[in-house]
């Protein structure tokens, strides 16, 4: 993986030699979280690659950080020496990329930061952030099984369980949180019995849905994080005999998700493309370059998605 | 060697003379905590014993219990494994991928044979080569991941046809009213605890563990023993894989990230010691099963989530400390 982003670096700083004597005008440089560790962020590389490539104006020096603050923050000063345009950057870790980021403030390179936001006292060193708002996602799948309750007639008897996602990470307490405070205000009558963290992970997600299986008779909805935990959980309750009864929402919707929604077996979820996202990063990137009127918080749209409307989404690819 | 043969008489406590009672507890101390906590979850929701949740519980624990048994060997060796949750990844990564490619009858013995092949060039290396074992695994648990990672391009895996494969068995089937992991996990833990505690094999292990100048001397091949624990250790993580992708029919490249250390608190709370030379594959079952019916019970209870955090050490503790103060016959240390 890092002899893949050097590459992809080293041609794009190639690139930019071979480049220099035509018309293109701005050299951004993008330092990752970690590509590879799960299918979103591959994908976000490989669309945020194809959109500089489709674009004459731009080139960029693409970087991944493998996960590695340290590593981050030595990318951030690289990119720095290279005076590069302006910087994207989607933060290994909230707090630590702060003084990295306020050292391109003060090289006059703009920062746009991708996907997850950092920590509130590095805003006033950013000039955009581009990414999903999961408040709003988290709302947005209350609202999708409070509608499917109306639906089925139990807005005021449901029960349901969530299944959160690593504790600790920003875009599970979001999430939680979007859910948590709107439910009551579309379903006051429903009821969150329980939540447990499934780590976004299908097999933990699995056995914590085994035990709310046991533990509660009557559950009429499973709220997960995502839709990779969300699948682990209707495996569980598919093993138990209870799939049919249980309605199943999550968000992000994974190929998975988006395959258990066509067999009926899974209700809806929120559709967050890696493809918008790194396209949303880069023309956030161009806005800014231009002057532009960019908002602080520039979020990419992140729809609802269910088995009506499946059908106006193409499968994701991860 | 001591150990190894206390692992014996505990089989065949038959005769409950007083004395035979006392050693047996003695020796089976951490089989009290079990007990104990069970009592103690089943008292705090009653749901706790009823079978569906007990043959759950071991059902999700059998993927973390079939590393262990390997593991077991390579701690007891004197050795330790720290790849074996990137080695677990590799395998559900790779026998998913096969599956729609070959077919699951390929796809199966294949990816046994590449993890084998991980697993000999480790026992390659800290046996023969005779390298740390802490370094050498510590090293190919970065190494496995960019190896998986590699081999997927990053992307999660997932079969096509989840419905007409027999694959599903293997994490989904079950026989004679028991889900297929469990009988898998239990057979194994049978074949390993004989090869273990039987054969000559078995004992070499444990003199090459216990002290491994002397079990050179005695004319045992050192290297050989343990080349063949990381093998051991290589073919339980490959069955552990075939269980989990079977279980979830997909997977993330990271589903086994972080196991390598659940795997090793097992084997050490089943009493295995890290020096090597002692424990049991009986002993590590036990370890296994409290880490399951801990993880399960407090989710009962349905504590906060970051309490469980605590609670879990502190259950793992006090597991770790009815086991001293049982072995010694006294509560504190004799010395302190």
């Amino acid at each position: 993986m890092k002899l893949r982003s050097m590459l992809a670096a080293t041609t794009a700083a190639g690139l930019g030699l071979a480049g220099a004597a035509t018309a293109q005008e701005y050299r951004i440089g993008i330092t990752q979280n970690n590509v590879g560790v799960d299918s979103y962020q591959t994908t976000y590389e490989k669309a945020f690659i194809a959109a500089a490539e489709a674009n004459d104006m731009v080139e960029t020096v693409v970087l991944d950080a493998g996960g590695d603050v340290a590593r981050q923050i030595a990318q951030m000063e690289d990119l720095i020496q290279q005076e590069v345009d302006a910087i994207i950057i989607w933060p290994t870790n909230g707090e630590a990329v702060i003084p990295a980021v306020r050292k391109a403030f003060q090289a006059d390179i703009p920062v746009i930061v991708t996907n997850s936001n950092i920590a509130k006292q590095g805003f006033d060193f950013v000039a955009s952030f581009s990414g999903p708002d999961n408040i709003t996602q988290g709302a947005r799948s209350a609202e999708i099984m409070c509608d499917r309750f109306k639906e089925m007639g139990i807005e005021d008897e449901a029960q349901i369980v969530q299944i959160s996602g690593q504790p600790g990470y920003t875009t599970a307490i979001e999430r939680a949180k979007g859910f948590e405070d709107r439910l009551p205000e579309v379903c006051p009558n429903v009821t969150l019995m329980e939540t447990q963290p499934g780590d976004w992970n299908r097999e933990k997600s699995q056995q914590v849905m085994e035990a709310f299986l046991v533990k509660y008779d009557d559950i009429d909805g499973v709220y997960a994080g995502d839709d990779n935990m969300g699948v682990g959980a209707l495996n569980a309750a598919k093993a138990a005999g209870r799939a049919g009864d249980i309605v199943f929402v999550g968000a992000t919707n994974f190929a998975v998700g988006y395959e258990a929604m066509a067999n009926g077996d899974y209700w809806g979820s929120i559709y967050q493309s890696p493809v918008d996202d790194a396209e949303a990063a880069l023309q956030t990137a161009i806005d800014v370059l231009e002057g532009k009127d960019v908002p602080f918080l520039n979020y990419f749209d992140t729809p609802k998605i269910t088995q009506e409307n499946m059908g106006d989404f193409s499968k994701p690819v991860f | 060697m001591s150990e190894a043969m206390q692992s014996r008489p505990a089989a065949r406590t038959g005769g409950l003379t007083g004395a035979k009672v006392g050693t047996f507890l003695a020796r089976q101390g951490i089989l009290i905590a079990f007990v104990l906590f069970m009592v103690g979850f089943t008292v705090a929701n009653e749901r706790f014993l009823e079978p569906d949740n007990i043959l759950g519980v071991i059902r999700s624990s059998a993927i973390l219990g079939v590393m262990a048994l390997g593991v077991t060997f390579v701690v007891i060796s004197g050795n330790l494994d720290l790849s074996v949750g990137s080695l677990m990844s590799f395998s559900t990564i790779v026998v998913l991928d096969l599956h729609d490619k070959l077919g699951p009858a390929l796809a199966i013995p294949a990816m046994f044979a590449m993890t084998l092949a991980i697993g000999a060039v480790i026992g390659f290396l800290v046996g023969y080569l005779r390298l740390n074992s802490l370094i050498v695994t510590l090293g190919m648990l970065s190494a496995i991941h960019g190896l998986t990672l590699t081999y997927s391009g990053g992307q999660n895996m997932d079969i096509a046809d989840k419905e007409g494969t027999w694959f599903s068995v293997f994490g989904q089937g079950e026989a004679l009213g028991i889900p297929v992991p469990i009988l898998i996990f239990a057979a194994l833990a049978a074949l390993l605890g004989i090869v273990l505690a039987k054969t000559p094999f078995g004992r070499k292990v444990y003199a090459v563990g216990g002290n491994g100048t002397a079990a050179t001397f005695s004319g045992i091949r050192r290297a050989r023993v343990v080349f063949s624990c990381y093998l051991v250790s290589a073919f339980c993580v490959a069955t552990a894989g075939l269980i989990q992708a079977s279980r979830s029919m997909g997977s993330q490249n990271t589903v086994g990230q972080g196991m390598e250390l659940e795997v090793l608190a097992a084997v050490i709370l089943g009493g295995a010691s890290l020096m090597g030379g002692s424990g049991t594959i009986f002993k590590t079952v036990i370890g296994v099963l409290i880490l399951g019916f801990i993880q399960n019970g407090l989710l009962l209870i349905g504590l906060e989530f970051y309490v469980q955090y605590v609670v879990t050490w502190i259950i793992i503790i006090l597991a770790v400390w009815l086991d001293v103060a049982a072995k010694r016959g006294r509560l504190l240390s004799p010395i302190a």
